[in-house]
């Protein structure tokens, strides 16, 4: 099975992926599966009514809100980087959490650098697909460089501002 | 002056720890030019034409005598003994090495200062009244808000990967000297009838291909939900903006296509539902508030002798005074205008030298405050009327004192072909061709105020938009040629500017904008502008007068 | 005639192609015809040296006065420095310097100035 890298009460695993992805074209193989958001639509009910996990991958261009609906019943959002530069899904992340109350998993996929580690931990992202060849340790270094922050964000941080307070 | 706290130190030496790594890793071949590329620039690590260059950040253009020696310091060590001052109120040193930069910053970070998110497609750094604490004009003290906002955007997990780059400006008098109109979003501090505080918001001004002036989405925002409602912005502009065409990517695009309702009633619904987590609480503002109370001022009578004297003594302090110094809101004060605009030099360039000099004169006589504006000059905002005479004397024993600020050879130039690895022509030999003509300072008094702004190319770095008198270099055939535009302004009477006609080469700028400066001196009505006698009169004459004349 | 240049990476001096190398002056440059593929197995070499250089590409030189000189000015001022001040490449001085320095535009033109005539 593939690895991906986890982080659970702040703390960052390597763990086996019980998850498939499955292209729009594939069919549709046993266990739990991550599909696209047109399949899910499509199929998700049926694939659900099964027994199994069913997780969605949302391209950037796709709405989170096209998901809320379903959200108590996802085990996993995965959130697509076409470009690393591409930061549309860090602000989804943070509505998934903070707007839709999402407890399941949350995963970067796509082209997914250790530069971006930090910025989606601090945005509820939970499950990381390194397309770089970082290693866990690389994945936790790059994700706890900053002692500080100075926002609020989804995760459970203080910021400095509450810091200063205390 | 606001001083860094033990979290915001912690904050740089984490972030330069960071970007040192990014360097070796690009440095061994770990990390490709085009993932390093995106890294380094929000370091404010360019690759330009001769060497890299690093654009530090002075944020809301407010620096203090031992940030700027250092400045002057890093200029002598690691570049050629200068910096160039931009139309964001950063430095930028041109001749840096890729394998210095994390000293450098290191050294930066020493004086409590930093080169984040100077470049990239983030938020930048903040622009502020260069004249804020000092002049009597102001509703609250723009700097508060502005310091607010660079914690705030610092390493916003959620805006660092924008469609494109992002500017916010605060002002808070009536006369705007923040171009605030020309920014992404900018703020304009008001009073409500109650005597609240709050901000107008101005969303989607910018220049480069397409200039548009900035417009309000809200006339009256809470101060205290400030961050709450920037939030909101920045998270439709994240989802929203367009990601396909980098021409099309900024925020002015999208409260283009939307219109400006729709955009706001957009921001409204986002603001609502996210509620006010970004918000600060009220001592974290207070906190900041204090850094910026007022210096203690002396009781002084308004008139100075030893200034009144100096004037009638020294004709050329008197010029001085005239045009470099400005009210301050205390009497016996002045703020004092320090012109980075040598006849003949380069626009916004300050040698490490002057940069010693002008720290020297802020903690002798300038209470150890420091700014730099967005025309690329620098001000020392509170000097005592009885000290401005021997501030005069040393800033021109420097080559500081060109008494020249808002005349035609006050002129905002980018560093253009002769740096810029974007640039189409050359910007900075055709300001120093244009201050030679109008070297005349008695000419130049006549003409009076008249902003020229010259980009070397379509991103308007030198605000061609919105000058007086706009030039743009374009490249034909590899070779320079400059679209003039007449009648922008940068102001609260924000505009952009029409074009004049055909490109002109190179040597026929200079003669082009003397036909413009005469035409006007024939056209004007009496207390009218340049801009005011364009705006009555329209191009016809201007344009006439350059396309039939110019030989 | 052509060149072949970047920018080095660790310190981001200009630089250019000479038998495998890179030089600092552009008087010093291979140049390479047109139509001599020599030009493209050069600029191919340089792209697989990504800790060396950054940006290789090939630029287009013109005669003048006899010798060559890069077509815009972009290049030159590249082979040269600044013009504002004089730092960089140009305080070498020489003949190729001295020849870039003179050397005239490509287009050749006066600029559209006087199309408005008066009666």
């Amino acid at each position: 099975m593939p690895m991906f890298i986890r982080l659970e009460a702040g703390v960052f695993s390597l763990a086996e992926d019980p998850f498939t992805a499955v292209g729009d074209e594939q069919s549709v193989p046993p266990g739990d599966v991550i599909i696209s958001l047109t399949r899910f639509q499509a199929e998700g009910e049926a694939l659900m009514g099964e027994g199994r996990a069913v997780g969605v991958r949302l391209e950037s261009h796709e709405e989170v809100e096209a998901l809320a609906y379903d959200l108590p019943q996802l085990a996993v959002v995965a959130l697509a980087f076409p470009k690393f530069g591409d930061g549309r899904a860090y602000s989804y992340a943070r509505l998934l959490r903070e707007r839709f109350g999402f407890r399941g998993e949350v995963r970067a996929v796509g082209d997914v650098l250790r530069e971006q580690a930090g910025y989606m931990a601090r945005c509820g992202f939970t499950a990381f697909e390194p397309a770089d060849g970082s290693t866990l340790e690389d994945w936790r270094r790059a994700s706890q460089r900053f002692r500080h922050a100075y926002q609020r964000s989804s995760d459970a941080r203080s910021p400095a501002f509450v810091e200063r307070g205390e | 002056m606001y001083r860094y706290d033990s979290i915001d130190k912690d904050f740089l030496a984490d972030r330069t720890a960071e970007f040192r790594e990014q360097v070796a890793r690009r440095l061994a071949g770990e990390l490709s030019e085009d993932q390093f590329k995106p890294l380094r620039l929000r370091n404010g690590l360019y690759l330009q034409l001769h060497a890299y260059m690093l654009r530090i950040a002075v944020p809301y253009g407010s620096l203090n005598p031992t940030q700027l020696r250092k400045l002057a310091w890093i200029g002598r060590t690691y570049d050629k003994g200068y910096g160039h001052f931009t139309t964001r109120t950063n430095l930028q040193f041109h001749w840096i090495k890729l394998s210095d930069a994390p000293d450098i910053v290191d050294h930066l970070a020493s004086v409590d200062m930093h080169a984040i998110q100077t470049s990239g497609n983030c938020i930048r750094n903040v622009t502020a009244d260069p004249y804020a604490g000092a002049t009597s004009e102001e509703i609250d003290d723009p700097r508060v808000w502005a310091e607010a906002i660079r914690q705030w955007s610092t390493v916003h997990p959620e805006f660092n990967w924008l469609p494109r780059k992002f500017k916010i400006a605060v002002t808070a008098a009536a006369k705007d000297r923040t171009a605030a109109k020309t920014h992404d979003i900018g703020l304009n501090l008001k009073r409500s009838r109650d005597g609240a505080l709050g901000f107008e918001v101005m969303v989607g001004g910018g220049l480069g291909r397409m200039p548009y002036i900035g417009q309000t989405i809200r006339q009256f925002l809470p101060a205290t939900r400030l961050l709450s409602y920037l939030e909101a912005i920045l998270r439709v502009y994240n989802r929203h903006g367009r990601r396909d065409n980098i021409h099309k990517a900024r925020i002015k695009v999208l409260v283009a296509a939307l219109g400006r309702e729709e955009f706001a009633a957009q921001v409204e619904a986002e603001w609502e539902k996210n509620g006010a987590g970004a918000d600060l609480p009220d001592t974290e503002l207070a906190r900041i508030r204090g850094a910026f109370v007022p210096k203690s001022f002396e009781t002084l009578p308004s008139v100075s002798e030893t200034f009144e004297a100096a004037r009638l003594r020294t004709p050329a302090f008197a010029r001085f005074a005239r045009n470099n110094l400005k009210p301050h809101k205390v009497a016996g004060y002045a703020i004092v205008e320090i012109s980075l605009k040598a006849i003949g030099a380069t626009p916004g360039d300050a040698t490490s030298e002057q940069m010693e000099v002008v720290a020297d004169l802020a903690e002798r006589f300038g209470q150890n405050d420091i700014r730099v504006t967005h025309e690329q000059n620098l001000v020392l905002p509170h000097v005592r009327l009885d000290d401005v005479p021997a501030v005069w004397a040393a800033l021109a024993e420097a080559g500081l004192a060109t008494p020249n600020m808002n005349l035609v050879s006050d002129i905002i130039a980018c560093p253009g072909l002769d740096y810029c690895a974007l640039a189409n022509a050359r910007a900075i030999s055709v300001a120093q061709h244009i201050a030679e003509r109008f070297a005349d300072p008695d000419r130049a008094e006549l003409v009076g105020e008249l902003k020229v702004k010259i980009s070397g190319c379509i991103n308007a770095c030198g605000h061609h938009h919105v000058g007086h008198i706009g030039i743009l270099g374009v490249d034909k055939k590899g070779e320079e040629f400059y679209q003039l535009t007449l009648g922008g302004s940068a102001a609260e009477d924000a505009a952009v500017g029409q074009a004049l006609g055909p490109a002109l080469p190179y040597d026929k700028v200079a003669e082009a904008v003397d036909t413009l400066v005469e035409t006007y001196l024939r056209e004007r009505q009496s207390g009218e502008r340049f801009l005011d006698t364009f705006r009555r009169t329209g191009v016809a004459p201007f344009k006439e007068a350059v396309y039939a004349d110019v030989h | 005639m052509r060149a072949l240049t970047a920018n080095r990476l660790t310190d981001g001096e200009v630089v250019f192609w000479r038998k495998g190398q890179w030089v600092e002056q552009f008087g010093d440059a291979d140049l390479f015809a047109p139509d001599d593929p020599a030009g493209e197995a050069a600029e191919g070499h340089a792209k697989n040296q990504p800790t060396v250089v950054v940006e290789p590409y090939l630029i287009d030189l013109m005669e003048s006065a006899g010798l060559w000189a890069p077509q815009s000015y972009r290049e030159r001022i590249r082979a040269l420095g600044p013009s504002n001040l004089p730092h960089g490449k140009q305080t070498e001085g020489g003949a190729t310097i001295d020849a870039l320095l003179h050397a005239h535009g490509a287009a050749r033109s006066t600029g559209r100035v006087d199309l408005i005539k008066r009666k």
